[in-house]
């Protein structure tokens, strides 16, 4: 009987184990916000997570219609909060991807886009 | 490129309820050779002696495997991290990197130093300063797991409380259940020494104490953890993370139902003056051990899978 309540329990564990693969650290909101429209070009994209994150696994990058990047490199990261300087840009729509490492060792990553113009 | 690909999957979880557990025992024999066996032992010499031999493999085995399983641990997240094989991973920097430049491998670093100083205490244990040294270094072994969980990543004052109630849920679990290791032995022991259950009695008595005191502080603690990770009943129903939690509430409650059967029911049979329902007390007791630490185990399994799940919080709005 107890050998039957093993066998049912370990794919029960393995399957939790396996069926969600963390993520722990979500986008909570963004400067520029997500999907906006914004009348002047920012100078910086700031992203708020729910977690606290680990600012040399993080990283997060901006790219615009063509596919160029537009950010100017290394992410600064503190706390929930991670910014890029952005190069000068013109109006368009804009591609913000983003990985981070959550300081409980999870990753998780996203992307959404703001739109630059009149 | 999926960094965490595998550091989620079977053997992360493995690996991170062996070394659970194994830090739990290690921890658990100290607190219960320091609150519970001492006292009891003290004018039991001859009984005393078999006990500490036997605890004190206990106490090194446990704190070996957990040594390998936390370096497990480090190496498993690394090749995780860096999509390596485990010779790329040591040799490209990636541990390095872990190691140097996330809490996780600080936290690590510091716990590896802990475990040393408790192997130091563990070869000099004749001493009382070397004892209640290594009893500190062990509750610092599990205490400091909370800065690489959930709890190390909570935002704002929100995150110090998280890590208080994390830091006692830890170590009142591995002053009980690993305080059934040790128990188990001595009960297991008293089996065949007839005419010292005044020894188990005085035992017992005491280590329900400790494991009211750890239960309550489990309570306490657990109340807060799921109050920040699960945020409501419907997070609870609804998500993978809370059913999981209420299968280890479950298990925990079947551990409180064994440990109120001992304590209401068992121990007062000890005092008894037949020697025929002293010993069915006893075997009783050493049954019982038995099938809890079984729980326990498992809950740790639980707690392994856990860590890695979404906090329900995070997925219920």
């Amino acid at each position: 009987m107890r050998r039957l309540s093993l066998i049912a329990v370990i794919p029960l564990l393995l399957w939790f184990a396996t069926g969600e693969v963390g993520a722990h650290a979500f986008l909570d909101h963004a400067e520029p916000r997500v999907g906006n429209k914004v009348a002047a070009p920012p100078r910086e994209v700031t992203l708020w997570f729910t977690q606290k994150l680990e600012p040399a696994f993080s990283t997060v990058t901006v790219t615009n219609a063509a596919g160029e990047r537009v950010d100017t490199g290394k992410a600064r990261v503190s706390g929930t909060q991670m910014a890029v300087s952005l190069r000068p840009v013109g109006g368009g729509t804009y591609h913000v991807n983003w990985r981070v490492l959550s300081v409980d060792t999870h990753t998780t990553n996203g992307n959404f886009t703001f739109q630059v113009g009149q | 490129m999926d960094w965490f690909g595998a550091a989620d999957g079977g053997p992360m979880v493995a690996t991170r309820a062996i070394h659970f557990a194994a830090t739990a025992i290690v921890t658990g024999t100290l607190v219960f050779q320091a609150v519970v066996a001492n006292p009891a032992l003290r004018s039991q010499e001859a009984a005393a002696k078999p006990f500490r031999t036997q605890t004190r493999y206990v106490a090194w085995i446990s704190l070996a495997v957990a040594v390998i399983s936390g370096l497990a641990w480090v190496l498993l997240l690394t090749m995780s991290l860096s999509d390596e094989s485990l010779g790329e991973a040591i040799t490209s920097g990636a541990l390095r990197d872990v190691l140097n430049l996330t809490q996780f491998g600080s936290v690590s670093q510091i716990r590896l130093a802990l475990a040393i100083l408790l192997a130091f205490c563990l070869a000099f244990e004749r001493s009382a300063f070397w004892r209640w040294l290594g009893l500190g270094a062990a509750v610092g072994l599990i205490a400091s797991i909370a800065w690489t969980g959930h709890a190390a990543s909570t935002p704002h004052k929100l995150g110090y409380l998280h890590l208080g109630a994390d830091v006692l849920h830890l170590t009142a679990a591995a002053a009980w259940i690993g305080g059934l290791v040790p128990l188990a032995l001595l009960l297991g022991a008293g089996k065949h020494h007839q005419g010292r259950v005044g020894l188990e009695l005085d035992v017992v008595e005491r280590f329900s104490a400790l494991g009211i005191a750890s239960v309550a502080t489990l309570i306490l603690s657990g109340i807060i953890n799921a109050w920040i990770l699960v945020g409501s009943f419907h997070a609870l129903v609804i998500t993978g993370y809370g059913q999981l939690l209420m299968l280890k509430l479950a298990v925990f409650a079947a551990m409180l139902a064994f440990a109120a059967i001992n304590r209401l029911s068992l121990m007062p049979r000890l005092a008894l003056p037949s020697a025929d329902t002293q010993q069915d007390a006893l075997r009783g007791l050493s049954r019982n051990t038995l099938i809890e630490i079984g729980f326990g185990l498992f809950l740790f399994a639980v707690v392994g899978v856990l860590g890695t799940l979404h906090p329900a919080a995070h997925l219920v709005q």
